[in-house]
C-alpha cells in the first residue's frame, strides 16, 4: 500500500536512480520530459555500475542529536543495490527486484522475498523499472522537475498529495554525478545524504561482488 | 377409441401451446453449471458461502490490454471501457481507479495500533537488545520514512503491521490511477467490469460479445499489436451455452433427419413419417413441461439429452407402424394396438425402470435428465396407443422392402448356424474376449467431465492469471462462532497454522484482529516496556518523546470490531469475507493461496474448533466417485427389476432369455471402455444402467414381433432395425458432445445398445418355449 511507497520513495538508492530518469522516459509524459537534458545526465543514464560513499544525517524530532550513519553504496544496473553501513555499526542492505537481504552487524543474514512481504514486491518491481528506464511508478506519487545548468543540475521530487502527509519533499542536487539528497518528511524530520568518490563503470571488489550473486 | 383420440390430440394441443408460452418471450433455460451440481455440504452456511462466492465471481469480468508502450495500453484501455460502458451489460467498467488513500487507512487504524502487531505474539522482541536493534533499523535502513514520526512508533511496529496487511493480493501496481503490471516488453492495464445482470443471462451473454467484438476490431485497428486477455464466469458460461446450442442442434437435427430417411425409406409414406414425429414432438413438450413443473429451470444439458431423446421416443410409432405393415390388408387398428400393447408396455416399463434408477442418484444433473426421459417416453407412448390406432385405421398398401434383405440375411444366419448351446458358447467367448478389458479400467471423477471449460479461455485465464497474481481457488474455509469474535478468535487459529504451513491468507482476522488478541498484543508491549524504554534512552530519545510513545502503549482503548472495519470504504472489496449472521451464530470465509494440494488444507485445518474446509468441486468428485462405485448397486437394482418386467410377461426362463442379449452387452461394453482406455465416471455407469432400460427393448421387440406369420416377422424385424438405428443415430450423435459427462453417456449407451441389437436373436433362441414362439421353423427372409 501507499505507506509503503512512502517508504520507498525516500529510500536514497532509488532516489539515486530516478536521477536516470530524464533519458530514458518518454516524451511529453510529464513535466519533466519536455526538458533538455544535459550531456552530463546523459552520460550517468550510460553508467552500467556506480560506486559511491556516504553520509546520512538524519535530524529528528524525537532525538536529542542528528543521526550519523556513514558507508557506501554500489549500484549495478539490472542486479539490485547494495547499500552497505558501516559506521556506527556495520550493517549491509542488498536492495535486487525480488527481495532483500538483510546483512546484520554479527554477520547473520535475512533474506526477504518479494512474496513473503509485499511491501517488497513493489520495491523489486519499482526497482525493476527504474532499472529499465521505466519510471512510471515515480511519476505515479511525484511531479519530477530538472533545472540543470552548464555543470550543475538538481532534480526536485514534490509528492502527489496522497504522500504529502508522510513526505514534503526531496531534492537532489549533481555536477559530474550525485551530490546530496535532502528529504523532508511529514513529521519534520530531516534526512541529509552526501556522496563522495563516485566511480563510474569501475570494477567491482570480489566481494560486493559476492553479494550480488547471493 | 374417437374420443379417446381427439381428447388426446387437444391435450396434445394444450401441451404444445404451454410449452411455447412458456419458452415465449425467454426460455427457462438454465446454463448455470453449478445449478446441476449437488448440495454437498452438510452445513447449509458452507453452502451459503459456495453460492454468494461463486456468485461474486459470477458478476466480474476483468480485462488485461497489453501493448509495448504503457500510454497506448492505457489510451487503448480507455476505450474498451468506454464502449463496454456504453452498452446495457455492464453495471460498472473502470479502467481508472483512485488509488487507495493512505491517510484514511492511518487514521482507521492509528487509534487502536497498541492492539495491532503484524507478528504473532511469540515472535515479539521482548529485551533491551531486541528493541534496540529494531530502532536502528528503522534509523538507518535505506528504507527511510515511515508511517508515524519516529516517536509514535520507535520500533516500526505499526509500520509493519500495514505493511503485512493482505490489501495486496495481486501483482498489480497502482500506477497514477490505474492497475497496471509490467512483464518483459509488455506493458498491462487492468479494466475490470460489473455485469448488470446474471452471467448466465444468454441476452446478456450475446450483447457482450457483440459490444466487445466491436470494441476488439477498433482496438486492433489502431493498435495492431495489442493484446486483451480476458476472465470471468461470463465467458465460459457464453463459451458452455454456444457448444450446448451448437451441439443440441447438431444432434436433434441429426436424429430428426435420421428418422425422416429412415421411415420415408421403410415406409414410402409421409403419413407414419408425420405421425412418428408427431407423438416425438407431444414427448418432447411433455418432457420440457414435466422437467419445468418439477425443477423450475430446464437446463441446456438436459436440452442436449433431450435432443438424443428423440432418436428413442420414435420406437413406440415405429412398432405400431411395423405391425400395421405385418398385418397388411387384414388391418384393424384395435386388433393390431392389443397384439403390439404388451410388448409396447414391457419395453416402456424397462425403460421407465432404467431412468428411474439414474433418478435416485443425488444429482441434479441426472435426476432432470431422467424425469425429462421418463415424461417424454410416456407421453410418446400414450400418443402412439391413443391416438395412431384412430389415425391410421386403414390397411397399408406397403410390404416391408429392400431395406430388411441385411437384417433378415443376420437373422437366417442365427437360425441356421446357432442353437442355445452356441448361443451360450458364444456368449462365454465374448466374455473371455472382453474380461481383460474390465482389468484395465481406470477411473476419474474429477468434476470437470460436467464442466469442461474451452482450452483457449483456459489458456487466456492462465496468461491472466500468471501476470496478475489472482488466484482462482475453489477451495476455502469457513469459519464458525457464537458471536464474531469468537470467529475471529477460530480464524486467528487457523491463520497461524496456515502461515507455519507455508500458506498465504486472505480474512477478516487479517484486518481486524480478535479483540482477545489486541488485549494480548497490547498486555505485551506494556511488559516490555522498561526494556523499550532503555533502548529508546541509549539512542538519545528526547523525554517528551519518549512520554508520546508510553502513552500510545499504556493507554486504555477499545477493540477494533469486524463490525468498524466493515464500515469503511476500504473494506468494500473484502465484504465476501465476512458472512455475519448465520443460523449457527457468526461466520466468515478465510481464502487460502500458494498451496499444493487440498489435502495441505485438510490435514492442517483438522481439529480446529469452528473449521471447516468447504471444496465444492471435491466434494462433488467425490460424490461422483461413491456413486460410480455404488453403480454396481443401482445396476442391480435395475437388473432385478427389469427382470420382474420381463418374467411377468415372458415367464422366469424367457425374462431370462430376453434380458441375457442385455447384460452380454454391459459387460462387453465394459471391457471395450477398457480396452480404448477410458477412464470410467459416474456417467459410464449410468449408460450401463441405461443399456439395461434401454437395450433390452429391441429383444422384446423381437420377441413379440415373431409370434405372428412370415409378414408379421419380417415387418416385426423391419421394426427393430429402425429402432435401434434412430437410437443409436441419437445416442452416438451424443458422443459427440464437448461435455464429457454426456459424451461418455452417449458413447457408452451406443455400444452398449449396438451389442444388444447385435445378440438380440440370441433372445429368440434362447426362448424358443415361449408359447406362440417357433423361431427356429419360420423362415425370416421375406417373401423372396
Amino acid at each position: 500500500m501507499s505507506h509503503t511507497f512512502a517508504r520507498l520513495m525516500v529510500l536514497p538508492a532509488l532516489l539515486f536512480l530516478t536521477l536516470l530518469r530524464p533519458a530514458a522516459g518518454e516524451p511529453n509524459a510529464t513535466p519533466a520530459a519536455g526538458q533538455q537534458l544535459t550531456p552530463l545526465l546523459a552520460q550517468i543514464e550510460q553508467t552500467k555500475v556506480i560506486q559511491a560513499e556516504f553520509v546520512q544525517t538524519k535530524t529528528l524530532q524525537a532525538l536529542k542529536h542528528p543521526l550519523r550513519t556513514s558507508g557506501r553504496l554500489v549500484v549495478v544496473r539490472g542486479q539490485g543495490v547494495l547499500w552497505q553501513i558501516d559506521r556506527p555499526y556495520r550493517a549491509t542492505y542488498l536492495i535486487a527486484t525480488d527481495s532483500v537481504l538483510e546483512i546484520g552487524a554479527d554477520g547473520s543474514r535475512r533474506i526477504r522475498k518479494a512474496r513473503e512481504v509485499p511491501a517488497l514486491a513493489q520495491t523489486g518491481q519499482v526497482f525493476q523499472a527504474i532499472f529499465q528506464g521505466d519510471t512510471r511508478a515515480l511519476e505515479a506519487y511525484f511531479e519530477v522537475r530538472i533545472q540543470s545548468g552548464a555543470s550543475r543540475w538538481q532534480v526536485d521530487l514534490t509528492p502527489k498529495p496522497m504522500l504529502t502527509r508522510f513526505l514534503k519533499a526531496i531534492s537532489a542536487r549533481g555536477g559530474r554525478f550525485l551530490d546530496a539528497i535532502d528529504i523532508e518528511e511529514g513529521g519534520g524530520d530531516t534526512t541529509h545524504i552526501e556522496f563522495r568518490n563516485t566511480l563510474l563503470d569501475a570494477p567491482i571488489a570480489d566481494a560486493d561482488r559476492e553479494f550480488f550473486s547471493h | 377409441m374417437r374420443l379417446r383420440a381427439l381428447s388426446w390430440l387437444l391435450f396434445a394441443l394444450l401441451l404444445a401451446t404451454t410449452t411455447a408460452l412458456k419458452f415465449w418471450p425467454t426460455p427457462p433455460i438454465e446454463t448455470d453449471l453449478l445449478a446441476l451440481l449437488p448440495a454437498t455440504e452438510r452445513n447449509p452456511a458452507a453452502e451459503q458461502a459456495a453460492a454468494s462466492l461463486g456468485r461474486l465471481s459470477g458478476e466480474r469480468a476483468v480485462f488485461l490490454i497489453g501493448l509495448p508502450q504503457a500510454v497506448d495500453a492505457r489510451n487503448a484501455a480507455t476505450i474498451l471501457a468506454d464502449r463496454l460502458r456504453d452498452g446495457r451489460v455492464f453495471k460498472n467498467c473502470v479502467a481508472k481507479i483512485p488509488s487507495p488513500d493512505p491517510a484514511a487507512l492511518l487514521d482507521f487504524y492509528v487509534p487502536y495500533r497498541a492492539g495491532l502487531l503484524a507478528s504473532d505474539p511469540h515472535h515479539l522482541p521482548v529485551t533491551r537488545d531486541d528493541f534496540a536493534d529494531r530502532l536502528a533499523a528503522r534509523l538507518s535502513g535505506p528504507f527511510g520514512g515511515a508511517a508515524l514520526p519516529l516517536a509514535e512508533d520507535p520500533f516500526a511496529l505499526f509500520d509493519d503491521w500495514l505493511a503485512a496487511l493482505p490489501f495486496r493480493q495481486f501483482r498489480l501496481d497502482f500506477e497514477d490511477g490505474w492497475l497496471g503490471v509490467h512483464d518483459a516488453d509488455v506493458s498491462w492495464v487492468l479494466v475490470s467490469a460489473e455485469l448488470a445482470g446474471s452471467a448466465f443471462d444468454p441476452a446478456l451473454q450475446r450483447e457482450l460479445q457483440t459490444a466487445l467484438t466491436k470494441a476488439e476490431q477498433e482496438l486492433q485497428h489502431r493498435w495492431p499489436t495489442v493484446q486483451i486477455l480476458r476472465g470471468g464466469a461470463v465467458f465460459h458460461a457464453a463459451a458452455a451455452r454456444e457448444s450446448a446450442e451448437g451441439e443440441m442442434n447438431v444432434i436433434g437435427i441429426g436424429s430428426l433427419l435420421g428418422i425422416v430417411v429412415l421411415l420415408l425409406l421403410a415406409y414410402r409414406s409421409l403419413t407414419p413419417l408425420a405421425l412418428g414425429l408427431l407423438s416425438v414432438g407431444i414427448g418432447l413438450c411433455a418432457a420440457v413441461l414435466t422437467s419445468l413443473a418439477v425443477f423450475g429451470r430446464l437446463h441446456l444439458m438436459t436440452l442436449v439429452f433431450g435432443a438424443s431423446l428423440i432418436g428413442e421416443a420414435i420406437d413406440y410409432a415405429i412398432q405400431f407402424f411395423s405391425v400395421r405393415l405385418g398385418a397388411g390388408p387384414d388391418w384393424n387398428s384395435g386388433q393390431g394396438l392389443k397384439l403390439i400393447l404388451p410388448g409396447l408396455a414391457v419395453a416402456l416399463a424397462t425403460s421407465v425402470v432404467g431412468y428411474s434408477v439414474l433418478g435416485l442418484t443425488p444429482f441434479p444433473a441426472v435426476r432432470q435428465i431422467a424425469v425429462f426421459a421418463i415424461s417424454g417416453l410416456v407421453a410418446a407412448w400414450l400418443s402412439v396407443v391413443l391416438l395412431l390406432p384412430w389415425w391410421l385405421s386403414r390397411p397399408t398398401k406397403q410390404t416391408p422392402g429392400a431395406l430388411l434383405a441385411l437384417p433378415a440375411q443376420w437373422l437366417d444366419f442365427w437360425r441356421a448356424r446357432i442353437n442355445g448351446r452356441t448361443f451360450l458358447l458364444l456368449a462365454g467367448s465374448l466374455l473371455v474376449v472382453a474380461a481383460p478389458g474390465w482389468f484395465r479400467l481406470t477411473a476419474d471423477d474429477d468434476v470437470r467431465a460436467l464442466i469442461q471449460p474451452t482450452p483457449a479461455l483456459i489458456a487466456q485465464e492462465a496468461r491472466l492469471r500468471a501476470l496478475t497474481g489472482m488466484e482462482a481457488g475453489s477451495q476455502f474455509f469457513l469459519i464458525e462462532g457464537d458471536d464474531a469474535e469468537q470467529v475471529l478468535q477460530h480464524e486467528e487459529a487457523l491463520v497461524q497454522r496456515l502461515t507455519a504451513a507455508g500458506i498465504t491468507t486472505q480474512g477478516v482476522s487479517r484486518f481486524v484482529p480478535s479483540c482477545l488478541r489486541q488485549r494480548e498484543n497490547q498486555a505485551l508491549l506494556k511488559a516490555s516496556l522498561s526494556a523499550q524504554q532503555a533502548a529508546l534512552d541509549d539512542a538519545g530519545f528526547r523525554a517528551e518523546a519518549l512520554r508520546t510513545w508510553q502513552g500510545a502503549v499504556g493507554r486504555h482503548q477499545a477493540c477494533l470490531t469486524p463490525a468498524d472495519w466493515l464500515a469503511t470504504p476500504m473494506s468494500i472489496p473484502f465484504h465476501h469475507l465476512w458472512l455475519g449472521a448465520t443460523a449457527n451464530g457468526q461466520a466468515s470465509v478465510l481464502l487460502p493461496a500458494g498451496y499444493r494440494s487440498v489435502d495441505i488444507l485438510a490435514a492442517t485445518a483438522a481439529d480446529l474448533p469452528g473449521v471447516s474446509l468447504v471444496d465444492k468441486p471435491g466434494s462433488v468428485s467425490r460424490l461422483f466417485g461413491e456413486f460410480r462405485r455404488t453403480g454396481g448397486l443401482l445396476l442391480t437394482a435395475a437388473t432385478v427389476l427389469v427382470f420382474a418386467v420381463l418374467a411377468w410377461r415372458y415367464g422366469l426362463r424367457g425374462g431370462g432369455a430376453v434380458l441375457l442379449p442385455t447384460l452380454l452387452a454391459q459387460t462387453i461394453a465394459l471391457g471395450i471402455l477398457g480396452y480404448v482406455g477410458s477412464a470410467l465416471n459416474l456417467f459410464h455407469v449410468l449408460a450401463l444402467i441405461l443399456v439395461l432400460g434401454v437395450g433390452v427393448n429391441y429383444a422384446i421387440f423381437l420377441v413379440e414381433g415373431l409370434r405372428g406369420g412370415p409378414r408379421r416377422q419380417s415387418a416385426a424385424l423391419l421394426g427393430v432395425v429402425l429402432s435401434a438405428a434412430t437410437t443409436l443415430l441419437s445416442f452416438g450423435l451424443l458422443g459427440l458432445s464437448a461435455t464429457p459427462a454426456l459424451s461418455g453417456f452417449g458413447t457408452t449407451l451406443a455400444i452398449g445398445i449396438s451389442i444388444a441389437v447385435t445378440l438380440s436373436p440370441g433372445a429368440l433362441i434362447m426362448a424358443t418355449k415361449l408359447p406362440g414362439m417357433d423361431f427356429t421353423k419360420t423362415p425370416c427372409t421375406p417373401s423372396r
